[in-house]
């Protein structure tokens, strides 16, 4: 049984400035895990280059064994979510049908099932009534929520969220961290952008923690700890008590 | 309406309709200038093909000035991913220079032909039904709509089939990416479809008119709508009617029917912008407006609520200390005061205010809030 995530050697470079520098990752199958380390630690940046949207320097990542690009179907992918034009013309239904745009492939158009499962979908995330809503009248939780729906609807074995939690309230926190335990818990990965030190230890349970290159990976009960912290954001570590730290 | 005043109006039409609809993605997309980029840089390409093929009506002539156009694309973006210029500046330095190129090349080796600056800016509309395209001594319409129809088509066509993949790709290049679309291939295909059709309506139009046709439509159907499919059709709507209307303008003043054209775009802009259901100004102020009698209105019932059967009521539930303690102008509080008796939520006597039932309620709930 492959790994679901297998990242080797992976260097990724803007000019001469290492932004990612040999990074290794083995994430084994069904574990929800966070990425966490100070700005800059190229957390967004290791995301994509897993996906093949930036250019890598060396290294390779394959997914259940294969490179990413034999395994797309398998990978579902939630961007920031101040990545896209919210003023874009168009419904939250719309925009949840478009997690379903690479099983359709090229030329085809979404139909009547492609329109019941997105509407599943965001049932999922309590969102159903809002499908035909414009997407520029949405809250930033609900947009949250949308590109969320987005990702269910692949119904993919591997998920990769870039700050899932960004901007988004209380309520919509805990509805998302319910709905990725959930898949967790269905067997699926899940690779999350993570900010909050402090939810770390409930939310997940495993951790990456990573400041350019990798400085500790596995199970939130053995590598989060106050010693890999400090050498994470470099003495200082920042919106975090000593209590929800596990002690070496 | 002589059929010239007709072969006119359906050649402004399709070239209209032609430009707009890849015009919506330029515009959803934030590169509009390319446009402008585009079907200036097309004419060196234009200006060489003439020089091998020394005839106007090639089709070598378009092929050769869309590359022109994708390499124009291909320069600015190379020269904006070094980072030493950015994009605004890149394509203020590729397209003139492009463009003055093939300025230099007409007047210094085509003079005698029948290829000049002014037809290039502002295209030749008015001479566009004498062309005609002939086969085997058959007319078969002017020469212009059987380069823009083709066009046209070719535009419905490719947005037809790869609508769902230009949709993905304009609203999320990340995710068009990760699903595997190449949203690098399809943004050089729109670009292609751009240049091709500056290049086909550049005949029609002149290279300063083709943004106009490309731009102000689809910008101003962006503010009637929030669908894709719906901006697609109004954008091409929008640019039929400026056209036409552009033509009937230009036979009123006798002036030049492009430069008509291209202000009926702009108008039609101007009137949307304004009157527009839901973003235009009007319908912003009027929304703002009734905003802030809502609020004055809350005001007004939750300040009365709050005196009610206190020893103060005599004195605080009076139109005249409104002004004062609410800081309200006269006008203001009389505007608010009869809105509030209008909706049923307070009771006037003379000065004396006190609160309806409806009222009472509503104040609680907007405290709430």
């Amino acid at each position: 049984m492959p790994n679901a995530i297998d990242v080797t050697d992976l260097t990724v470079a803007y000019r001469d400035t290492p932004v990612l520098w040999d990074i290794d990752l083995a994430v084994p199958e069904g574990v929800l895990m966070a990425i966490v380390g100070p700005n800059g630690a190229g957390k967004t940046t290791l995301i994509k280059a897993m996906l093949g949207l930036v250019d890598v320097a060396a290294g390779q990542t394959l997914i259940y064994g294969e490179p990413y690009a034999r395994q797309r179907s398998l990978v579902a992918y939630v961007p920031q979510r101040g990545s896209v034009d919210w003023d874009f013309p168009t419904s939250v239904l719309d925009v949840v049908m478009m997690g379903l745009y690479g099983r359709l492939g090229w030329v085809k158009r979404p139909g009547k099932k492609e329109r019941a499962a997105a509407l599943e979908a965001l049932d999922k995330v309590g969102m159903q009534d809002l499908a035909d809503r414009q997407i520029s009248q949405l809250s930033g939780g609900q947009q949250q929520r949308v590109f969320l729906a987005r990702a269910l609807v692949q119904d993919a074995q591997v998920y990769f969220m870039d700050e899932p939690f960004q901007g988004v309230d209380a309520t919509t926190e805990r509805a998302i961290v319910t709905l990725l335990q959930e898949l967790r818990q269905a067997g699926k990965t899940l690779v999350v952008v993570h900010h909050d030190l402090q939810t770390v230890p409930e939310y997940f349970d495993w951790v990456l923690l990573l400041n350019v290159r990798r400085l500790a990976v596995g199970p939130v009960a053995e590598v989060f700890t106050e010693e890999n912290l400090r050498l994470t954001y470099g003495g200082r570590i920042p919106f975090v008590q000593a209590a929800s730290v596990n002690e070496p | 309406m002589t059929p010239a005043q007709l072969d006119i109006q359906l050649i402004a039409a399709v070239t209209a309709a032609a430009c707009a609809l890849p015009g919506v993605f330029l515009v959803l997309r934030r590169v509009s200038l390319m446009s402008d980029a585009i079907s200036h840089a097309i004419l060196p390409g234009l200006v060489l093909a003439f020089f091998v093929t020394e005839n106007l009506a090639s089709p070598l002539l378009i092929v050769a000035a869309a590359a022109t156009g994708v390499l124009t694309v291909v320069l600015i973006e190379a020269l904006s991913r070094t980072e030493r210029v950015k994009e605004d500046a890149a394509i203020g330095i590729v397209f003139p220079i492009l463009f003055s190129v093939g300025v230099i090349l007409i007047a210094r080796f085509a003079s005698g032909v029948h290829l000049d600056v002014d037809a290039v800016l502002l295209g030749e509309l008015a001479f566009a039904p004498f062309n005609r395209f002939e086969v085997g001594g058959v007319d078969l319409g002017p020469q212009a709509l059987w380069v823009m129809g083709p066009i046209l088509v070719l535009n419905l066509v490719f947005l037809a089939v790869f609508f769902k993949e230009l949709k993905l790709s304009t609203f999320d290049a990340g995710l068009a990416a990760a699903l595997g679309f190449a949203p690098g291939a399809l943004h050089y295909a729109l670009m292609t479809l751009v240049s091709v059709t500056a290049v086909g309506a550049f005949d029609a139009v002149g290279s300063i008119l083709v943004v106009a046709l490309m731009i102000a439509p689809p910008a101003t159907a962006y503010l009637l709508t929030d669908r894709l499919t719906t901006m697609l059709g109004l954008s091409a709507g929008i640019g039929v009617l400026s056209a036409i209307a552009g033509y009937w303008t230009a036979n009123l003043f006798d002036t030049s029917i492009a430069g008509a054209m291209a202000t009926m775009a702009g108008v039609a802009f101007a009137l949307t912008f304004a009157f527009a259901p839901e973003r235009g100004l009007v319908a912003q102020a009027q929304r703002r407006r009734s905003q802030r009698r809502t609020f004055a209105e809350k005001m007004l019932t939750v300040h009365l609520l709050h005196h009610e059967n206190t020893p103060q009521e005599e004195r605080e539930c009076r139109v005249p200390h409104l002004q004062e303690h609410l800081r309200w102008s006269p006008d203001f509080a009389r505007l608010a005061v009869d809105a509030a008796v209008r909706d049923g939520y307070v009771l006037r006597d003379a000065d004396r205010l006190s609160l309806t039932e409806p009222g009472r309620a509503w104040a609680q709930e907007s405290m709430v809030d």
